[in-house]
């Protein structure tokens, strides 16, 4: 029987959230697209529910030349909206954009997204392509974490039940262009097939490239990290023959399942086609 | 828990579980222009507008409207009277169970900036309807964008 | 006529009542434990539990149900209001909470402990048809209102024929070319937004009172008398708007349980289905494998075709209305050509699926697809082209249709040649390949719905229109005011138009098979004629219509559409669909228009994304999130051309268009596919990634 004495708090500082989490059975709520659906199915029976919308230090965001921080109450609609997130990081703005529909847009969080960890969200491969990392607190010690090294499973982060992420850096890398496209053969605002984050960081030259970053959602339990693009590409000047080459290399490293959005064979060729345009979208950004 | 924010313009104080869903409470108050449809935030039948941006009510906890600006179809009728007569005039609407929905996002249209067609369209992709095959849902959309 | 539609200011402002937004004093409400097993027997139910939750006013099960017979159906009676011994679906309904919230219900009714022992479960339409399957019915033809006898086979709900296989054979045996492939479509439901709902209010009286998501209230107050005894008089359905229907609402639903439950516990017991038992737990499209053959002379003319389809009826019977329990759309498939020997045959099966009804133009868009992509098939594999085919085969005037009938006028060919005329002003993507395909289909109109209507003198000269069924969206109370309007020289604000109770009037057929215009038009303008005729000291007339007929008059819709895909993905775009529409007069133009819109946004939905995912014995798309829906940018260009001068039926000479573009949409889609790419898609819905396979494989169009 769900009971209707789950205890409702509503912070204004991220010490006194984490002061409210501390307790059996208790949660964060971010924008609550996701946590409403399991309570009101009787997936999660909550004691207590810290909300983290009051909390004015989880909602800044800002870009200098050298990083972009957003924080973890920054709803999507907001990151889509903004327009030296659209200039600095392109992929992350389009990701930002594209997500379900524009009420969850206007609702879901950073922070909530990326806590989630539902492998077919389209955030964490575009993040992962520009070295995101994410800054947590607990109560007595805060860390920060490469996205990249975040996900542990399906819906599971390393993310303790006590920690909260505060917020995303992404560190601005002169020459680095970067992209994010998504699949979605049956319907706009279905979750994609596959998602592919690229970015390519050119040298002074600006032509070889230093270094290639490739991530893809969608196709495995997490996000999959291509490091293999990198020892491809990186030096090269991105000719159609290597980017293909390099794309190729996710057939590997994705692990995609049978499901209404397509086969795993279907998924792993659709994998190395959206990297690879991934990729390609890096060079004409 | 006593829950305050503004519905349609007025103060409200409500004493009510702070999980209940939004559409529930506002439903409860005998607003029932917000409809339930898929109840998982995929229609669009009960969009609310919180904070000048369209809500999932199916899916919105409400006690997460603390201190919000709350409207629901039956304030933005009387607030915005010429959207509503775009919708009457292009017949933006057959069976009309989606139309409160549409009308909602479509005065939270600002929150986006959306302006041209192809804006408009990715940003009501989010409210579904079966009748009318959204022609002339999109007239009257566009037609409010246009004024504004 | 331009006036604005009779319900849009409430509609638009949120005023218009719906069912859910009923409230009676002292309603209770019901949640319903449903079956997790395709085929089991029913062991034990414990409900001690569920019993003991706060605000839980009862648990019931189908040993307290206070009827003779726990059946119910729209023509066969084989549904039970709550499953006794066997459960035959994933979904079936084994025990109801009735609580002070529906919140509470619904937890309760998880707490129910039902123990089953498994049956073996039939999934698909083969299976049953073999010959040591399992009965899912042990005696089907003993059910009231049952079309079959013991020797019509095992499994079977509906068998229906057409023609002589024999003669059919024997043509396509003297044929030059021939066809001979098998075209498959899913079980699809009607994405009504509005999810099915109802109360029900029974008084110690013997009356009774009801609320509900039901587009026929005349047939829905018979079938409650029957089963629960009740004198008819006193069986009264309310007035309603419903939220969508598309032939989803026209089954009793959750009105028995909720009557037999407003029975047992003396109070108002209404119910709203969560979307996703609405998408687990009513009656959608059936799911249909359908063969076609035909054969060519050295002319191109058709010589003589065959279609067999076996349909998935599911568990139950009781949700198909027609006298045949059959779907007329199946047995009509080549209903605009000229075919010396045609057989047909259309066969539903029980399985232990979800049962299946009628969704607009029953088993229409799924023959429309088979024959209109087989027909296609013919065109190009034997050179004289997919357009030209159609051209030598479609009837004309002086023809009679494979079915014995004789239409005012046969327009097939006009439709397709402005379908196939019109200008091409798309951007194809880079690199993408392009085609067109071209569909047709084509339905007759003819008898007068049975329906009837009351005009009385209202305040002030005002005239107010009584009508028996409720708007489903479609306008007919508009067209009604229209008429009342024109025909006695009122202004709108003059005429009120409302649906009343099952009490208040005599008769209705429900809404449906594309025929409320036909029928209101006919009523109206009898009313008109008598209200004329009026002396003044009486205040009202009633009319009902005669089950006459007029014509039969055909209307057709033919589908150009226009797609690209992409060759590395086999990702599909429909760039656009023309729909070219045979019309006689319009009552309103605006409504006319967005029933072509709709229906033709429906057909793509079937083409391109809707599907259940019924798999082993379950629907698996249980929301909207994994049962799509087109939205408004999934959706391509929707391009009408009118064929205007067409003769229709009744006072007003219009034609059906309700059911029309709805049905070639699929068979427009695929056949556009296979011009693009050179490979054919026979199954729906036409997936990005059947394309890329086959175009992998290589293919012939």
């Amino acid at each position: 029987m769900q009971s209707t004495d789950t205890e409702f708090l509503i912070p204004t500082s991220v010490s006194e959230a984490l002061r409210n989490i501390a307790k059996e059975d208790a949660i964060f709520l971010g924008g609550g697209t996701s946590t409403a659906l399991l309570y009101k199915t009787r997936m999660i029976e909550p004691a207590r529910v810290v909300w983290l919308g009051n909390v004015g230090e989880l909602k800044g965001m800002f870009a200098s030349p050298t990083e972009v921080k957003i924080g973890s109450m920054v709803t999507m609609a907001e990151i889509a909206a903004d327009r030296e997130i659209a200039r600095l990081l392109p992929g992350v703005s389009s990701a930002a954009g594209v997500i379900g529909n524009a009420r969850v847009r206007a609702m879901a969080t950073l922070g909530g997204a990326l806590a989630h960890a539902d492998p077919r969200q389209d955030l964490p491969p575009a993040l992962i392509a520009v070295d995101a990392k994410v800054s947590v607190r607990g109560g007595s010690s805060s860390r920060e974490i490469n996205l990249s090294d975040f996900y542990e499973g399906f819906l599971e982060t390393v993310l303790a039940p006590d920690e909260l992420i505060t917020e995303v850096t992404i560190p601005i890398i002169p020459n680095r262009h970067s992209s994010y496209l998504r699949y979605t053969p049956t319907s706009e605002g279905d979750y994609p097939t596959v998602g592919a984050g690229a970015s390519l960081t050119f040298n002074g030259d600006g032509k070889s490239i230093s270094t290639a970053k490739l991530a893809l959602c969608g196709v495995g339990a997490v996000p999959i990290v291509s490091s293999e693009a990198n020892l491809v590409l990186a030096g090269t000047t991105g000719d159609d023959s290597v980017l293909r080459r390099a794309a190729d290399m996710v057939r590997e490293a994705v692990d995609p399942q049978d499901d209404e959005r397509g086969s795993a064979d279907y998924k792993r060729d659709m994998a190395v086609v959206f990297a690879y345009r991934a990729l390609k979208a890096c060079l004409v950004s | 828990m006593n829950i305050n924010f503004t519905l349609n313009g007025k103060g409200m104080e409500l004493d009510v579980d702070p999980m209940a869903l939004a559409l529930d409470v506002i439903r409860g108050l005998s607003l029932t222009g917000t409809k339930e449809g898929c109840g998982v935030g995929v229609c669009g039948a009960c969009t609310i507008m919180v904070n000048g941006s369209p809500v999932s009510s199916c899916i919105c906890l409400v006690g997460t409207l603390v201190d919000k600006d709350v409207w629901t179809i039956e304030g933005l009728a009387e607030k915005m009277p010429e959207l509503i007569d775009s919708f009457v005039e292009h017949e933006g609407m057959q069976c009309g169970i989606c139309t409160p929905g549409q009308i909602v996002a479509a005065a939270s249209i600002d929150s986006v900036g959306a302006s041209s067609p192809e804006e408009v369209k990715k940003y009501m992709a989010g409210n579904l309807c079966r009748c009318t095959g959204y022609q002339t849902i999109l007239s009257a959309v566009e037609d409010h964008v246009a004024v504004n | 006529m331009s006036e604005r539609r009779i319900d849009a200011v409430a509609k638009a402002t949120g005023a218009a009542k719906y069912t859910a937004d009923v409230v009676l004093d002292g309603m209770a409400h019901v949640a319903v434990n449903r079956s997790d097993f395709p085929s089991a027997l029913i062991v034990k139910i414990d409900t001690s539990v569920a019993e003991k939750v706060e605000g839980v006013l009862g648990v019931f099960t189908a040993k307290d149900l206070p009827v003779a017979v726990n059946l119910y159906g729209r023509r066969v009676f084989d549904v039970p209001i709550l499953v006794n011994e066997r459960v035959r679906r994933v979904g079936d309904p084994v025990a109801a909470v009735v609580a002070t919230t529906r919140e509470i219900a619904e937890a309760a009714a998880e707490l129910i402990e039902v123990t089953y022992k498994e049956m073996p479960a039939i999934t698909t339409a083969h299976e049953a048809l073999e010959s040591n399957a399992q009965l899912i019915h042990d005696r089907p033809w003993e059910y009231k209102g049952a079309v079959v006898t013991p020797e019509t086979g095992r499994n079977i709900q509906s068998l229906e024929t057409h023609g002589s296989r024999e003669a059919a054979e024997a043509a396509l045996r003297s044929a030059v070319h021939i066809i001979d492939e098998t075209y498959t479509t899913p079980g699809d439901h009607q994405g009504y937004i509005e999810p099915q709902a109802c109360i029900a209010d029974y008084s110690a009286d013997g009356s009774l009172r009801v609320w509900a998501t039901n587009k026929s209230p005349y047939r829905l107050r018979d079938v409650l008398s029957s089963v629960f005894g009740l004198d008819p008089k006193r069986v009264e359905v309310m007035p309603t708007i419903l939220g969508g229907d598309f032939g989803g609402k026209g089954a009793p639903g959750e009105v028995p349980l909720c009557t037999a439950l407003s029975i047992l516990t003396g109070r108002p017991i209404k119910m709203v289905l969560r979307y996703s038992e609405d998408l687990l737990s009513t009656d959608g499209r059936h799911a249909s494998e359908i063969r076609v053959r035909l054969g060519i002379d050295n002319e191109g003319k058709l010589v003589g075709g065959i279609a067999e389809a076996l349909l998935d009826g599911g568990a139950y019977a009781g949700f198909k209305p027609v006298n045949t329990v059959n779907l007329h759309g199946i047995v009509d498939a080549a209903i605009a050509y000229r075919i010396p020997e045609f057989f047909v045959e259309s066969k539903i099966v029980y399985t232990n699926n979800q049962p299946k009804g009628h969704m607009r133009a029953p088993g229409s868009p799924q023959a429309a697809f088979a024959f209109e992509s087989a027909i296609d098939e013919l065109g190009r594999r034997s050179g004289i082209g997919p357009i030209k085919i159609r051209e030598i085969n479609l009837l004309s005037e002086g023809d009679v249709n494979p079915y014995g009938d004789t239409w005012l006028e046969y327009r097939g060919k006009e439709v397709l040649s402005l379908a196939t005329s019109q200008p091409n002003i798309l951007d194809i993507p880079k690199g993408w390949l392009y085609g067109e395909g071209v569909a047709l289909y084509a339905r007759s109109m003819a008898a007068v719905p049975k329906t009837s209507l009351r005009l009385l003198r209202g305040q002030g000269g005002k005239v107010i229109a009584e009508v028996p069924i409720p708007e489903n969206g479609a306008g007919g109370q508009t067209v009604v005011r229209e008429m009342i309007r024109s025909g006695l020289g009122l202004n709108s604000d003059q005429i009120e138009v409302k649906q009343v109770s099952t009490s208040l009037l005599p008769t209705d057929a429900g809404v449906g098979g594309s025929r409320v215009s036909l029928g209101v038009t006919v009523a109206v303008a009898d009313a008109i004629k008598l209200w004329k005729e009026m002396p003044p000291d009486q205040d009202a007339v009633e009319v009902t219509t005669n089950e006459g007929s007029d014509g039969p008059s055909g209307a057709y819709s033919a589908q150009l559409a226009r797609v690209a895909v992409d060759p590395a993905t086999g990702q599909l775009k429909v760039l656009e669909i023309i729909s070219a529409v045979d019309v006689a007069e319009i009552v309103n133009s605006k409504a006319h228009q967005m029933q072509i819109d709709g229906g033709t946004v429906m057909g793509f939905g079937f083409g391109v994304m809707e599907d259940l995912l019924e798999d082993a014995g379950q629907p698996w798309a249980l929301s909207m999130g994994e049962f799509k829906l087109p939205n408004v940018a999934d959706i391509p260009k929707l391009s009408t051309v009118l064929l205007h001068g067409g003769k229709g039926v009744g006072p007003n000479n219009i034609k059906a268009v309700g059911e029309l573009t709805n049905c070639p949409t699929g068979a427009a889609i695929a056949n556009a596919v296979a011009d693009a790419t050179g490979v054919r898609i026979r199954q729906l819905p036409v997936k990005a990634e059947a394309i890329y396979w086959a175009m992998k494989e290589g293919g012939t169009k």
